[in-house]
């Protein structure tokens, strides 16, 4: 009798600590959720440090909260107003008269011959077999992925790209099939596609000057020598004799044009100077890989 | 103790719930205009090249909801701003928000059931920034999108793969304004929204 009485406050504060408990616990999931996005990893600070080339972005007196990514952008000391993408994207560009005669030449590279015979092929083959010959060609370029992994001293990443790699060859039809894709490492490993010129600038390397490139399109001299390197880690640039190395290249070209037809007719449509919008883009859009 | 619990739970639950409802107010904003861009453009009666007039009307209608494009075209402008007249700083926000609708309506219209996903916002004093990204066949896209509030949330950036729309068009006009009056750099803006309405249908853009 006397237990009994004792039992039902006791049930009752219980029963109230346990619904405080589940609340906290749904505040709580429901702060993870909201704010999931909001922790970032370890990532360099996003402000430039010493902003060298006194530029018009500069004199821009409002100062953005964020940068590119997302990174609140820590109280800018004076004349600190640049992200490190902006910085990126202030790149000298002292061959600009040069470059911009390739830029015309890769153009019309692409709208006379790229563009059409990416065309033509995209009507004989339907999207799914060309997916498969991206996956292939992508399945190959390995080494370049796991050689500037490792040089970015990323083990993890690279343990991943290599199980990608044996388990799409092996499995995957050699590489045809990206039957991976689905498998998520245990641990966030970040981007995993890299290449050396992105390395380069992991450890800090600035791009020095943009360029442009017949044929390969926009490039950095930091890119440029990655690109150089890349070449001797990409097995198709050791196919015999040299000019079936080039075609297979050329051939993989034209099926990753023929899945992005439009969309540089959308930025050049977009742009009061092509030119310009086109480098801006790039410098960013590398600047992004870096950190991904 | 049965009260204190109560009030204890109550008022955590009140915390709980307006924070939500204060995270999720860009977002929400954000979301149901880019459903509303959606539903246009998934409307059956609405595909087809003849209906593309009106289809327009209805997107640009839908974007000039929650777009902000003075504070867009102030921002691209960035100093070349301030020595605008008041009269060619309407001009420009009027003939650049016209590009940029001419030209995002098209991007849109390539628009292919890809699904949107929302990875979260973050909000200091009246801005927001938000994360999405688009998944597309053989990749998926981060597209952020950065809000300012006025009256009410309005997006005024874009970053796709970490390129901002603002600070690309900045880089072009200063390039232009360096070199150019206010007026000739309006009259470009105009010319090229003349010259996509000419050639409609035509991908290649002589530049």
């Amino acid at each position: 009798m006397m237990s009994h009485e004792k039992a039902t406050p006791m049930h009752i504060l219980s029963r109230s600590l346990l619904a405080t408990l589940a609340l906290t616990l749904l505040c709580s999931s429901v702060a993870l959720a909201t704010g999931a996005a909001q922790t970032t990893t370890a990532a360099p600070a996003s402000v430039a440090q010493k902003p060298e080339a006194p530029s018009l972005l500069l004199a821009y007196g409002d100062v953005d909260i964020w940068d590119e990514t997302g990174q609140i952008i820590k109280k800018p000391a004076k004349g600190e107003k640049m992200t490190m993408s902006d910085a990126a994207a202030a790149t000298p560009d002292p061959l600009e008269g040069w470059n911009r005669m390739w830029f015309g030449f890769n153009d019309k590279l692409y709208f006379w011959a790229m563009k059409p015979v990416a065309q033509g092929y995209s009507a004989v083959i339907p999207e799914r077999p060309r997916i498969w010959v991206g996956n292939f060609f992508h399945n190959l370029m390995f080494p370049v992925r796991f050689v500037s992994l490792m040089l970015q001293g990323k083990p993890d990443a690279a343990a991943v790209e290599t199980s990608r790699f044996i388990g799409n060859t092996a499995f995957g039809l050699g590489g045809f099939a990206d039957i991976t894709a689905d498998s998520k490492p245990y641990k966030p490993i970040g981007s995993t596609e890299k290449d050396l010129g992105l390395t380069f600038g992991y450890w800090g390397m600035d791009n020095g000057m943009y360029l442009v490139w017949p044929f390969i399109g926009p490039s950095s001299a930091r890119d440029t020598v990655g690109y150089a390197g890349d070449y001797f880690l990409t097995p198709i640039s050791y196919i015999h004799p040299w000019y079936w190395s080039v075609a297979t290249k050329g051939y993989d070209k034209i099926n990753e044009v023929s899945m992005r037809i439009g969309d540089y007719e959308s930025l050049k449509e977009a742009s009061v100077d092509p030119y310009e919008a086109v480098r801006d883009a790039y410098l960013r859009n590398r600047y992004k890989k870096i950190n991904d | 103790m049965k009260k204190f619990s109560i009030v204890l739970g109550t008022l955590i639950l009140t915390v709980c719930l307006c924070s939500t409802a204060l995270a999720g107010e860009a977002q929400d904003r954000l979301k149901v205009g880019i459903e509303n861009v959606i539903n246009i453009l998934a409307d059956a009666s609405l595909k087809g090249p003849a209906k593309r007039d009106v289809r327009q009307q209805k997107l640009r209608a839908v974007a000039d909801g929650f777009f902000d494009w003075r504070e867009l075209s102030r921002r691209a402008a960035a100093e070349g701003w301030k020595k605008f007249t008041p009269k060619q700083q309407d001009d420009f926000v009027a003939s650049f928000s016209e590009l940029l609708q001419k030209t995002y309506v098209r991007k849109l219209e390539k628009y292919n059931n890809e699904k949107v996903e929302y990875l979260g916002e973050q909000i200091a004093d009246n801005q927001a920034f938000l994360k999405t990204q688009v998944a597309l066949k053989d990749k998926t896209i981060p597209i952020n999108y950065v809000m300012i509030k006025h009256s009410q949330w309005m997006v005024y950036d874009v970053v796709v793969e970490g390129v901002s729309l603002v600070k690309n068009y900045r880089t072009q006009f200063a390039k232009i304004l360096s070199r150019e009056t206010p007026d000739a750099l309006i009259l470009r803006i105009k010319d090229k929204i003349k010259s996509l309405d000419a050639g409609k249908n035509v991908d290649d853009v002589a530049s």
